[in-house]
C-alpha cells in the first residue's frame, strides 16, 4: 500500500502578486486626489465640439470658471473681475493674444455674466474664447 | 563554523506571502473605491468681433444671425425650435462651410443656449462664428 504523502500541494502565488501590482500602479498613477474646478459649476451638452485632451493642452492655456450667480474663478479660487484683468494683462505680456483661453460657464449663467468676462478678455486683444461643454456622460451622478 | 553548520541542513528558507498580499489586496481595494472617472470634455471655440466698425458683418450676403433670448433661439426674427435651427444650419453649410454664423445674445439669456447654438454650428462644419451681446 502507498503511504499518502505528507506534503501540502503549494499554489505558486508569484503571478497573482505581479498581476496586483500592476493594477496597484495602474491606479496610482491615475489617481487625482484633489479637484481643481469648481464642482458647482454644471456645464451644458456640446456633443459636436472638440474634444479636449489633458495632454495636449499648452501650458498657456487659462481656463476661467464662472458659476451660475457669476463669481470668477480660477482653479477653484474665486477672485473679483479686476483680478481677472490683471491675470489676463500678464498673460497678455507673457505669451501675446494667441494663447487659448476657456471659459467654463454653468448652463443657468446669464449671458451679462459671460459678457463680463469675454469683455475682460477682449480689451487685451484675446478674440479667440472657447466654451466648455460636456463631449460624453462618464461621471456618475450623485 | 556556524555558517557551515546552517548550510548542511539543505533547507531553503519560505518567505512569507500572507501579510504582504494583505496589504497588496487592501491598497487596490482602496483605488479601486476612490477612482472617479470624469466627463469627457469639448470646447466651442467662436470669435469675438474685431473692433472694426467699418466692417458691418450683419449685412454681408452670407451672414446668418441668431439671435439667442431667454426663451430660445430666433432666426430672421422669428421664434425657432433647436431641430428648426438645425436644419436651417445643415442648409448653410451645404451652401458654404466659410459662411459667417453671428450668434447675438441677449444680456439675460441662459448661457446654456449659446452653448446649444455653437454646438449645432460645430455639428455642421461651420467655423466662422462671432458671438455679440446685445
Amino acid at each position: 500500500m502507498a503511504k499518502p504523502r505528507n506534503d501540502q500541494c503549494e499554489i505558486d502565488m508569484t503571478p497573482m502578486i505581479d498581476v496586483v501590482f500592476q493594477l496597484i500602479i495602474f491606479f496610482v498613477v491615475t489617481l487625482k486626489m484633489t479637484t481643481d474646478t469648481n464642482l458647482d459649476i454644471i456645464l451644458e451638452d456640446g456633443k459636436h465640439g472638440v474634444i479636449i485632451k489633458e495632454d495636449d493642452r499648452p501650458p498657456s492655456t487659462l481656463e476661467i470658471e464662472l458659476d451660475r450667480f457669476g463669481t470668477i474663478s480660477i482653479h477653484n479660487g474665486k477672485m473679483s473681475p479686476d483680478m481677472l484683468n490683471t491675470i489676463m494683462r500678464n498673460r497678455v505680456n507673457k505669451f501675446g493674444n494667441q494663447f487659448p483661453v476657456l471659459i467654463r460657464a454653468d448652463w443657468r449663467t446669464k449671458h451679462e455674466q459671460v459678457k463680463k468676462v469675454m469683455d475682460i478678455c477682449t480689451t487685451r486683444g484675446v478674440w479667440k474664447l472657447s466654451f466648455v461643454a460636456i463631449q460624453e456622460h462618464k461621471a456618475k451622478k450623485d | 563554523m556556524a555558517y557551515k553548520r546552517r548550510q548542511n541542513k539543505g533547507e531553503t528558507p519560505k518567505l512569507d506571502m500572507t501579510p504582504m498580499i494583505d496589504v497588496v489586496f487592501q491598497l487596490l481595494i482602496f483605488f479601486v473605491v476612490t477612482l472617479k472617472q470624469e466627463d469627457i470634455l469639448s470646447k466651442l471655440s467662436a470669435a469675438r468681433p474685431a473692433p472694426d466698425p467699418t466692417v458691418n458683418k450683419e449685412n454681408q450676403p452670407d451672414t446668418t444671425t441668431i439671435i439667442v433670448c431667454n426663451s430660445g433661439f430666433l432666426l430672421n426674427g422669428m421664434p425657432v425650435r433647436l431641430d428648426e435651427l438645425d436644419n436651417r444650419l445643415s442648409r448653410v453649410s451645404r451652401s458654404s462651410k466659410t459662411a459667417m454664423v453671428l450668434v447675438k445674445c441677449t444680456m439675460d439669456s441662459p448661457h446654456k443656449f449659446l452653448i446649444q447654438a455653437l454646438d449645432v454650428c460645430n455639428k455642421y462644419g461651420l467655423q466662422n462664428l462671432s458671438i455679440l451681446s446685445m
